[in-house]
């Protein structure tokens, strides 16, 4: 990898980065509908993708019209080469350019310096960087990892001359140098933020002005831009706008937007690069990547980005959609580190301007790695041979509790050996339960069953594989729960859902898990979990998964006795996570079962990224926990925040993991709280092995180990 | 009648972008308002556009044509005008500016833009049939049409905003007419 070792100064600079950023964006959307602003935008982009062939043809015969010159690149070599021709034949041995990823996606400024012309960027961040021969960490904000002594130390080399190393002096500095580089530029380059069909024009939007300098001051001015950019209408490209400006920077507009249709002192050069689009445009699955307006607000959101910065996380794009457009237009091999370093928290998803199911696409490319490119050893072990049997999979867990005598102390695993210490320094492992929750459910629900028969109907409790094996406790309390409401519970197979293999990209081994839970399933009845990322699996990337084959049979169902079948999306609207479906049907019972008088622990509640940002159900926690504790429920700062375990992420990306759970552990240190609740077992092990290692005293719960508290004991 | 509503939250949008506004009843106090402007900042070289520039001059300001792009830059004021202002944004719409004008508003350090009360509209969506017709209408040079709000920024470093990087540091809309300013 790239970056291993997370810099503790670039990574608070990026928290610091976001949290301003998300409070302006936040301003700068209210009152607005941004679900349907991004709706409506999604739908223009899916409109133009679809029929980007005549709306080119249309926007070249108009600009030509205007007396540009309208140029097609198949490849980033043939772009480089016309921007090379276009300027020997102006005689010019510099160009100014503005920001233009399109650019940096055909390395243009190492080709043109090969062949004896000076590129020379007039964005303050991207001439910082390119003073400095550094790469940008930042769509938007090229030069975000360097403190203001470093640019100084840059600008003074550069210029030859010392630099104060306060902010106002750097601009004004970059100011003067610039100007004179724009107004002594033989031909200016720019990028387009859209190309409009019916005017012929080109939209390029900067907050410098430094756009519309190069774009206006020197005699040629080149554009340099992808097909994807084109949009039908100039009220198309004022929506993008008003969408743009607020994702990207939390600002209501950018200062400067302009709309150019023609030359003005000199030629004008429009070149479309293609570089591969074609292709993604014509795969039905990945088509979507091509709705990206390069707003990065995926990338200010995503815990892995806001770890390692965009040096490590990048191939010129960057973060997960980058993954994606990457593998298009650099190739597959060159996505793989990209798309390994996402974690799938589908966070992403949330903010994108065009609604791009970023997540989704990223473990879709995965699998396609993961088929064209070759598995890891480890991996192919554990997931394909492991999870994927479900044999197998029982074996290995009773293996390890039979090794428990040898491996576990206070109910933690002994420590690993010091080459393996990296996956454990920081959060103390499990060991195996004694006995599973299959062992120990039945007699628990007989000894339930004396106090009370169930009135309810029947509901099957489906554990996941780390409350099966790992922490029963768990199920049971969800069990206690469930009956108390008057529930019938049956528990469900106990075998792995297939969500680590899918996440993995491991389709093979994903289905093989679905299929199997699923046939063990009964045929009717709420289907209630205890993991929001076993929901997300069973409910949608299982039956995606299972569906999406071609020539899939629909799976028949355990007791469906005479084989019946159900409808596989049938079947994932009965599934929900164990707080779901009390928020939604239990809680004025819950109320009414709570004693008087019971303990409130000040309690501090951690969102699971699948159960905030997939199922949206953080509030539906919330409302029971405060049902439990009434106000001994408090936010902990960045309870939003990854843990960092998402299942083989931590043991692939270990330090990413480790830096994640640091700042977890911190807040909820700060938070006061004595206990901390969750829903996902996964950030039960990541948190509760956290606190363990740090030597923390909150005591990490899930949610219905909380309720089951508050409940009491008949 | 101008509505009061869209020219106070014009004036909002334009100043929470970092623009100053000045208000003036017609346009001899507009060019009076840019005259106190140019002398409070100690403007030797002050420029007109050329919409506004035979009154600025009959108004008896120093103010010269854009020439070319050094003599701009060598200029510490532009006094420029607007087509339309969009409320939402507090941005200000300029249609058709000639390569000259574009530069006069972004390389004098103040640039000061007189917009007409009347010509505000709800947001640049209610704009965007005009800005159509304008950039589909043929000839060279193009047409163009310019959306500035608020002066010249960048956060590029450390992410603290810093104002005046290529463009003007200073943006002040005088905003001109009273009551019954025209409507566009």
């Amino acid at each position: 990898m790239k970056a291993q070792a997370p810099d503790p100064r670039l990574k608070a600079t990026l928290q610091a980065f976001y949290e301003g950023w998300a409070a302006k964006r936040e301003a700068s959307f209210r009152g607005l509908d941004f679900e349907a602003l991004r709706e409506t935008l999604a739908e223009i982009k899916d409109d133009a993708i679809a029929k980007q062939d005549s709306l080119l043809a249309r926007f070249t015969e108009r600009a030509e019209g205007h007396g540009s010159r309208v140029l097609r690149a198949k490849d980033g070599d043939e772009a480089n080469r016309l921007v090379l021709e276009i300027l020997e034949r102006h005689g010019a041995k510099t160009v100014v350019k503005s920001k233009s990823m399109v650019s940096e996606e055909t390395r243009l400024n190492a080709f043109l310096a090969s062949h004896g012309v000076e590129p020379r960027e007039t964005d303050l961040g991207e001439w910082i960087v390119q003073i400095a021969a550094e790469a940008p960490t930042h769509m938007v904000m090229p030069a975000i990892h360097l403190t203001r002594q470093g640019v100084a130390r840059i600008f003074a080399g550069h210029l030859g001359r010392e630099v104060p190393d306060d902010i106002p002096a750097l601009v004004r500095v970059a100011r003067e140098e610039l100007r004179r580089e724009i107004l002594s530029a033989p031909a200016g380059l720019t990028g387009a933020n859209a190309l409009i069909a019916e005017t012929g024009a080109v939209m390029v939007v900067t907050n410098e002005g430094n756009g519309r300098l190069v774009a206006t001051a020197p005699p040629v001015h080149i554009v340099l831009t992808s097909t994807e950019k084109v949009l039908p209408a100039t009220s198309d490209a004022l929506l993008l706008l008003k969408i743009l400006t607020k994702n990207a920077t939390g600002q209501p507009i950018s200062s400067y937007v302009s709309f150019i249709a023609g030359p003005h002192r000199g030629p004008q050069y429009i070149i479309l690069l293609d570089n591969h689009r074609s292709e993604l445009r014509a795969d039905a699955k990945f088509r979507d990547v091509l709705r990206c307006i390069k707003c990065a607000a995926c990338l200010n959101v995503c815990p892995v980005y806001q770890v390692v910065g965009g040096g490590a996380f990048s191939h010129v794009y960057m973060g997960g959609i980058g993954s994606l457009l990457t593998a298009w237009i650099h190739g597959l091999e060159a996505s793989k580190e990209l798309a390994g370093l996402c974690m799938g928290c589908h966070r992403c998803d949330t903010v994108c301007s065009t609604k791009i199911p970023i997540a989704d696409l990223v473990a879709a490319l995965k699998e396609k790695l993961a088929r064209e490119t070759g598995k890891t050893l480890w991996k192919r072990f554990a997931l394909d041979g492991v999870m994927g049997h479900p044999a197998l999979e029982r074996g290995t867990f009773i293996a390890g509790r039979a090794a428990r005598p040898f491996i576990q102390k206070k109910g933690f695993a002994r420590s690993l050996p010091s080459w393996m210490s990296r996956y454990d320094r920081f959060r103390a492992l499990p060991a195996p339960a004694p006995r599973p929750l299959s062992a120990l459910f039945r007699r628990e629900k007989r000894k339930l069953a004396k106090a009370a028969a169930p009135v309810k109907g029947r509901v099957t409790l489906f554990p996941g594989c780390l409350v099966q094996h790992v922490y029963p406790g768990v199920g049971l309390a969800a069990l206690r729960v469930l009956s108390r409401l008057g529930y019938d519970v049956v528990l469900g197979p106990t075998g792995c859902c297939g969500f680590p293999p899918w996440n993995s990209g491991h389709a093979g081994a994903a289905r093989r898990a679905f299929r199997h839970v699923l046939k063990r399933m009964p045929a009717d009845g709420p289907v209630i979990t205890l993991c929001p990322t076993c929901t997300t699996m069973l409910a949608q990337a299982g039956p995606d998964l299972a569906l999406g084959r071609p020539g899939a049979k629909e799976p028949r169902l355990a007791d469906g006795g005479d084989g019946a079948r159900e409808d596989i999306r049938a079947f994932a609207g009965r599934v929900a996570t164990f707080s779901q479906f009390l928020a939604r049907h239990e809680k004025d019972a819950l109320r009414r079962l709570l004693p008087e008088g019971r303990p409130a622990p000040r309690v501090a509640y951690h969102d699971s990224c699948h159960h905030k940002h997939v199922l949206k159900a953080a509030e539906d926690s919330r409302q029971l926990i405060r049902l439990a504790v009434g106000a001994g429920l408090v936010e902990m700062a960045g309870a939003a925040g990854c843990c960092g375990f998402a299942g083989a992420y931590s043991v692939d990306h270990p330090e990413v993991a480790e830096a994640l759970l640091t700042e977890k552990l911190e807040a909820i240190g700060a938070s006061g709280a004595e206990v901390v609740a969750l829903d996902c077992p996964g950030c039960l092990l990541q948190i509760k092995g956290g606190c363990r290692r740090s030597g923390r005293a909150a005591d990490v719960r899930h949610t219905a180990e909380v309720l089951d508290s508050a409940l009491g004991r008949d | 009648m101008v509505s009061q509503d869209l020219v106070g939250r014009f004036a909002a949008g334009a100043v929470a972008a970092g623009a100053e506004i000045v208000w003036a009843p017609d346009l001899g106090a507009a060019l009076a308002a840019a005259g106190r402007l140019f002398a409070e900042a100690k403007v030797a070289r002050a420029l007109a556009s050329r919409p506004v520039h035979a009154e600025a001059a009959a108004s008896g300001l120093a103010v010269a044509l854009p020439a070319d792009a050094e003599a701009i830059a060598a200029a510490d004021a532009a006094l420029v005008t607007a087509d339309f202002g969009a409320a939402e944004t507090g941005t200000l719409v300029r249609l058709d500016e000639e390569d000259e004008e574009k530069l006069a508003w972004t390389l004098p350090p103040l640039c000061v833009c007189l917009l007409d009360r009347g010509r505000i509209v709800p947001d640049l969506q209610s704009l965007a049939g005009r800005i159509a017709d304008h950039l589909a209408r043929p000839g060279i040079p193009g047409p163009q049409v310019s959306l500035v709000t608020g002066p010249s920024r960048t956060a590029d470093i450390e992410n603290q905003l810093t104002i005046g990087v290529q463009g003007p540091a200073r943006l002040v809309v005088i905003l001109v007419g009273g009551e019954g300013a025209s409507r566009p």
